[in-house]
């Protein structure tokens, strides 16, 4: 059992190495040609035993080539077609490099016609083979215009969406420029074909990919989603991934019934997805998805170094998510907050984005040394003992979203001071010093932010009771 | 304070030599079997042999380290919560009389539940033999709150306040009639005893923010009727690691016991004791390596940091009568589920992990308007109130609070109907539950069922449906944390659950 395994993976592997040696057959068999064409100089007598080492080599390593390449299509997936012409003129190669070397080896006169005739099979070969892993367009792509199609779904307006038929002007562009390439004519991996309907429903050999009706259950969104360190994860990690907006996309299509005739306004739209439809009018896409407290660019990875100071004082590091260098500080388990310790955070200022610092003994002083923390979207400050004077350093948190300073001393005019935080959406301030008028007056200073106050007011709506009455009874 | 403990450990006595020496049946059969199975796993893993490099392979032959990888990845995505805080029902409340609204039970008062309806579905042994399964609306009346113009039973009024703070979910479904199995089941996962518990689960991938308090705590209110038993395997750690069990404060005055040290004997003298003992017990793990032995260690330690964290987090010294009236009445009565709603706040502002309350007696076989009624008033003010408190807090943000007891019950009546009284027996095929705060729609209702409150009609939701979307919500893959136990790995979902997406915000 286990050896049969490793026989096959060894197959495998073998079948792997196809496109490293296809290059030493080309290089050697050429040489050798190009050896034979100046042969007839007198000066280059000496080439002969040359010819003879290099035609030597290129047979050797085309009937290796041509050997990996069979356990290489045996199993990979690739246009059959295509694959059956380039094996033939790869095996017609080998036999013929065998000929040529046995003929020179004779001296016989015909040597120099049968080496023409392998370096005409040998450039056939190539370029079969070229195509089959890097498209059959892929040399006369570059006199097309359209060459920026098939990188980057960047399509033409659609003048009026709502009358475009779902698949053929909004879903087949997607599929088109992320997936044909392994999944269309030229190569079906997986045995999936996705440039044309049936194909699509056929699904591929693991079984159907699109359930219509069910976008969750379907293969193809499912494999969409998977984490990017996930190996079944779609289209594989180096190639072109699909935005946020395809993705939503496709899944509505799919969740809608995935049906190839309809046009869009015949089908169910939520408010989201009409935007995002919408969006395609304009030929941009519109990033509608709410603003996120993780910022998308990516940043270098946190020294490890720093990381394990703090979790050594009991400060708590974790990573915002997986695959992200983003870094969210808990300082809940530390009682008393030293200078020395909110130094450490300097040298992960990048990284750093969430922080809270509630409930310890944060004072004024120490504030100026979270101002170096740019990246921060997130801060909670709750229940420290920092003041109007404190919070003046946060002017330079520029990123800063969500800001909790319930329990402080803070008052109106100390948080006027934070109006050049213009990306504040969600401020705390219960159990703070702002009273009356005060609200009024932040709810300008902050048109954009939810400002909870805490006091809540909840008016009384008919029927409401506040205490429980007795049962009523109900008669028949 | 004396010093003979500046001594310096003493490694190599005799007594501690033995313990280098013990071989007995179990430890031996354990070091022996590792090893077989070691080069057993080798062969298994041989088919990947060619695919990976040498070095990661040996890093992944032993399954500790296997485990660790599983950690390592945590969170999978960016966690909308980072702490939950399970309101727990235990008896399994009416869904009729709180929050799944039929109007047209009216109309059939006392008529026998259709065939149709049921569908020959088991009932309990309790009403299965009545000859009458005659249908009971409910005995309050239900009104529209909030911008969302969600109905409401008059029995929750404060909650009504809240409403368009909570997502709530009318299609959640069980398989368990009974309540140990029901229990169980919500509470690990798998009706059979011995799995591990939510909170262990979620404090086994997601550490301690804190490392002054357990991240798991569980509060039992003690202002309930106790008609159904808790008992400690809900709040279980199962296979995980015995550190991630909950830990039960007492429901009363002083949640924690014996947090003052002995007159005459300091935080000091403690700390050295602790220190010693861990030497010794890192001894014997060495020669054992059993994790139960790292788990006492790490307990004590525990125990020790929480003889200063506690006092500060139960004292409600700080607590404004302001925030006493809103939780109500009983809120200045500790032990009571309004004084719990106080405390699991505190201790959600110092980043518990997961809170777990339990509040008895909803089990209402009989008696159930005046059941409901004493239910209602001890825990509606409470809850809204937590809601409240924890969003002015901005805790709400990104603290996952859920509602819910571990079935529902039948819209028939069980035991004789009058017209001021009756009970209903359980029922699991839908009932209510909601969740609110971080990452859940604000203000919606999900899932429908019949008119009768029977079946599910749109959207089910099952319980491993549930425990998925909790973990997603913590940032948890629910597939993708695992634990190695027996020979298989074990997940809080096993083989099932899918997140229920449409309900996220």
């Amino acid at each position: 059992m286990i050896i049969a395994i490793l026989l096959f993976s060894l197959t495998e592997l073998i079948g792997r190495f196809h496109p490293v040696l296809v290059h030493l057959p080309i290089g050697m068999l050429v040489l050798a040609a190009i050896f034979q064409l100046i042969l007839p100089k007198q000066k280059n007598s000496s080439l002969v035993p040359a010819i003879h080492i290099t035609l030597f080599g290129g047979m050797l390593s085309a009937i290796f080539s041509a050997i990996s390449g069979y356990l290489l299509s045996t199993t990979d997936d690739y246009d059959a077609s295509l694959i059956s012409t380039h094996q033939w003129f790869g095996i017609a190669v080998a036999v013929i490099s065998i000929g040529a070397y046995i003929l020179n080896k004779q001296q016989n006169k015909y040597t120099k016609w049968v080496i023409l005739l392998m370096t005409i099979l040998v450039i056939i070969t190539g370029h079969l083979g070229g195509s089959i892993t890097h498209g059959s367009d892929y040399l006369t792509k570059v006199f097309s215009s359209d060459e920026i199609v098939s990188s980057n779904t960047q399509r033409k307006p659609i003048a009026n969406v709502q009358e475009a038929v779902a698949y053929t002007e909004i879903i087949q562009p997607i599929l088109n420029s992320k997936c044909y390439n392994c999944h269309g004519v030229n190569k079906q991996k997986g045995k999936l074909r996705l440039d044309l309907p049936d194909l699509i429903m056929k699904g591929g050999k693991d079984g159907v990919i699109i359930m219509a009706g069910k976008a969750d259950e379907s293969e193809l969104i499912k494999r969409i989603l998977l984490t990017k360190d996930n190996k079944d994860h779609m289209p594989p990690i180096e190639k072109p991934q699909l935005s946020k907006q395809e993705i939503e996309l496709l899944h509505w299509w799919i969740s809608t019934g995935a049906d190839f005739t309809q046009k869009v306004k015949s089908i169910p739209q939520s408010e989201k997805i009409k935007s995002v439809l919408l969006a395609l009018q304009s030929g941009e896409i519109i990033e509608v998805i709410k603003q996120s407290d993780i910022p998308d660019q990516a940043i270098e990875k946190a020294d490890d170094n720093a990381i394990q100071k703090l979790k050594a004082r009991g400060i708590s590091v974790s990573a915002v998510s997986q695959n992200s260098n983003y870094l969210s500080i808990n300082f809940i388990a530390v009682d008393a907050i030293s200078e020395k310790d909110l130094n450490l955070l300097e040298p992960l200022r990048k990284q750093i984005i969430w922080l809270k610092l509630g409930n310890t003994k944060l004072s004024d002083r120490q504030m100026e040394m979270i101002s170096s923390l740019t990246a921060l979207t997130r801060l909670s400050l709750e229940r420290t003992a920092i003041t109007d004077k404190g919070i003046i350093a946060l002017q330079k948190l520029t990123s800063l979203q969500y800001i909790n300073l319930v329990g402080t001393k803070i008052t109106a005019k100390g948080l006027a001071q934070l109006k050049v935080l213009n990306k504040l959406e969600k401020i705390f301030l219960y159990q703070t010093s702002i009273t009356g008028t005060d609200w009024d007056e932040l709810k300008k200073i902050f048109p954009k932010a939810m400002i909870d106050s805490g006091g809540y007011t909840m008016p009384l709506l008919e029927g409401d009771t506040s205490e429980v009455k007795p049962p009523t009874i109900i008669k028949k | 304070m004396s010093d003979h403990h500046k001594e310096p450990f003493k490694f190599n006595t005799p007594e501690l030599d033995q313990i280098k020496k013990k071989w007995d049946r179990r430890n031996f059969l354990t070091k022996t079997s590792l090893g077989i199975g070691a080069v057993a796993l080798g062969s298994l893993i041989g088919k990947n042999l060619l695919g990976k490099a040498a070095g990661t392979l040996a890093a992944e032959g032993s399954a500790a380290s296997l485990e660790e990888e599983i950690l390592r990845a945590i969170p999978h995505f960016a966690p909308k919560a980072k702490r939950v805080v399970y309101l727990f029902m235990s008896g399994g409340p009416s869904q009729i009389e709180t929050f799944d609204y039929k109007p047209k039970l009216v109309d059939m008062f006392g008529q026998a539940l259709p065939d149709s309806v049921r569908q020959g579905q088991r009932l309990t042994s309790m009403s299965s033999n009545q000859s009458i399964l005659p249908i009971v609306p409910s005995i309050y009346k239900f009104n529209q709150h909030g911008q969302s113009q969600t109905w409401i039973s008059e029995m929750l009024p404060h909650t009504a306040e809240v409403v368009d703070d909570l997502c709530i979910i009318k299609s959640i479904h069980s398989e368990a009639i009974n309540h140990d199995p029901a229990i169980t089941f919500f509470q690990t996962g798998n009706q059979l005893p011995g799995r591990a518990s939510i909170g262990s689960w979620v404090s086994y991938g997601l550490g301690s923010d804190n490392k002054n308090l357990p991240s798991f705590i569980v509060l039992v209110s003690k202002n309930a009727s106790k008609d159904q038993p808790l008992y400690s395997r809900l709040w279980g750690n199962g296979f995980l690691p015995t550190e991630h069990q909950g830990v039960q404060f007492r429901s009363g005055k002083d949640p924690v016991l014996f947090l003052d040290n002995p007159e005459g004997y300091d935080g000091a003298d403690r700390k050295e004791m602790l220190d010693y003992l861990s030497k010794l017990s890192t001894l014997q793990n060495d020669a054992y390596g059993d994790p139960e032995v790292e788990a006492r260690i790490a307990q004590y330690e525990m125990a020790f940091r929480m003889q200063t964290s506690i006092p500060e987090v139960i004292s409600t010294a700080d607590e404004t009568d302001e925030v006493f009236d809103l939780y109500g009445p009983d809120s200045r009565d500790p032990g009571s589920y309004a004084s719990n709603c106080i405390l699991a706040r505190k201790l959600l502002e110092k980043d518990v992990k997961f809170v777990q309350l339990y509040h008895q007696g909803w089990d209402h076989h009989g008696g159930l308007p005046q059941g409901m009624a004493k239910q209602c008033k001890d825990t509606d003010q409470p809850t809204a109130a937590f809601i409240k408190d924890l969003k002015r807090r901005g805790l709400l943000e990104d603290t996952l609070v859920i509602w819910g007891g571990e079935f529902g019950r039948t819209v028939y009546s069980q035991g004789k109907l009058k017209l001021d009284d009756y009970g209903r027996d359980h029922h699991p095929r839908c009932f209510t539950m909601w969740m609110a705060g971080a990452g859940v729609k604000p203000g919606i209702s999900y899932g429908e069922t019949d008119d009768f409150s029977y079946n599910v009609v749109k959207d089910p939701v099952h319980v491993h449906d549930f425990h998925a979307t909790l973990l997603h919500l913590l940032g948890v893959d629910h597939e993708r944390l695992t634990y190695k136990f027996q020979g298989r790995r074990f997940r809080l979902t096993d083989v099932e659950g899918k997140v229920v997406k449409e309900i996220l915000s």
